[in-house]
């Protein structure tokens, strides 16, 4: 008999830092995640980077284009009913206002055994199409193999001047 | 004091502090010169403006941020007080328009009027001091040490109702997004 393989697999933190790092990030705006508990304690440990713990996802959305307007390069740590939580902000700022804005997405009760469409969890199942109906560009991060839709997606962002989500499909290791 | 009394006074005495406004002293705001100096609106995402205000406090420490907030507008993101408080930005400096009212959908009345504080929400929230100013003649003789004092610090101005149709300054965000980022990158 087989053992059954999972269909997303975590990412060392550190490597995830290591990427971040190569990309300039130095401020994070965060709204804690579960998948993303151990990501999040490598920013808070990291002397380069200023952690911010925002209370909503409106707030972080606000402070990351104010820091960029002031010539920082900020980014996102949210999760996936955060996307829900703050569609009129997505819309004000990273969209109309054109602000680059690169967020990772946990995708909180995802089974990275099922795929996410067959996810029991509707915030699973719906983020991206979400993502889509807004024209938000996605990534997926489902294992040490996608390392680099990390960097795809911070420069789309930068490129196209809005948002972008990296979604973070297994708790990061 | 009246909305464009509370404007005329911050236009005067803002400095070359950086300015993010929204909702109904946005226009005002404009027609005061002051829209395209070190400034941004905070147009279609109500609650916003302190947030964006202390994401420019943070990467400006060199620059005095002033938000020119609306009562309704904060109450969609009060917890940004307890964010900003967090953060503890000295040079924040958030005026807040208080008349009671959501003016920008006709003046309906906000949940609990008179029985909230604003300055009592700051400083319970973290906000280094807060205080209440009910006359423009108290703002204008206040408002040098008020800009001097450490931040973040929140100024209540109770305004008076104003009947008429909403106004808007018309100019799209990302245009002044761009334009306040060539400039502190210039400065």
């Amino acid at each position: 008999m087989t053992e059954a393989k999972p269909v997303a697999v975590g990412v060392e933190a550190s490597v995830i830092m290591a990427e971040l790092r190569s990309l300039g990030i130095d401020h994070v705006i965060c709204i804690p995640d579960s998948y993303q508990k151990t990501l999040i304690a490598a920013l808070q440990d990291d002397p380069s980077i200023r952690f911010i713990t925002a209370c909503t996802e409106d707030e972080a959305m606000g402070i990351n284009a104010g820091l960029y307007m002031g010539g920082k390069n900020p980014m996102l740590v949210i999760q996936n009913n955060g996307i829900f939580a703050s569609i009129n902000t997505i819309k004000a700022i990273p969209l109309d206002a054109r602000i680059p804005t690169f967020i990772f997405v946990g995708q909180f009760q995802r089974d990275p055994m099922v795929a996410v469409e067959e996810s029991r969890s509707r915030a699973v199942r719906m983020v991206e199409p979400t993502l889509d109906t807004w024209g938000v560009p996605h990534w997926r991060l489902e294992g040490p193999d996608d390392i680099g839709n990390i960097r795809a997606a911070y420069e789309k962002a930068h490129e196209t001047m809005g948002p972008v989500a990296l979604i973070v499909g297994a708790p990061t290791l | 004091m009246e909305r464009n009394e509370a404007i005329e006074i911050l236009a005067e005495g803002r400095g070359d502090a950086v300015s993010v406004v929204t909702m109904q002293s946005i226009y005002p705001w404009h027609q005061a010169g002051q829209g395209e100096i070190f400034h941004v609106d905070a147009s279609q995402c109500m609650g916003s403006a302190s947030s964006i205000g202390l994401g420019l406090a943070m990467a400006r420490p060199d620059k005095k941020v002033i938000v020119l907030d609306g009562d309704g507008s904060l109450l969609m993101q009060l917890g940004s007080l307890v964010t900003v408080a967090g953060q503890s930005p000295a040079n924040l400096y958030h005026f807040v328009f208080n008349n009671g009212l959501h003016q920008s959908t006709g003046n309906q009345p906000l949940p609990a009027v008179g029985r909230f504080d604003w300055v009592g929400l700051a400083k319970s929230s973290g906000y280094a001091d807060a205080l209440r100013l009910e006359a423009a003649e108290d703002l204008l003789e206040r408002l040098p040490d008020l800009l001097a004092m450490t931040g973040p610090v929140l100024i209540e101005l109770v305004i008076e109702r104003e009947d008429r149709d909403p106004l808007w300054a018309g100019v799209p965000m990302w245009k002044q997004t761009a334009l306040l980022k060539e400039q502190l990158e210039a400065s």
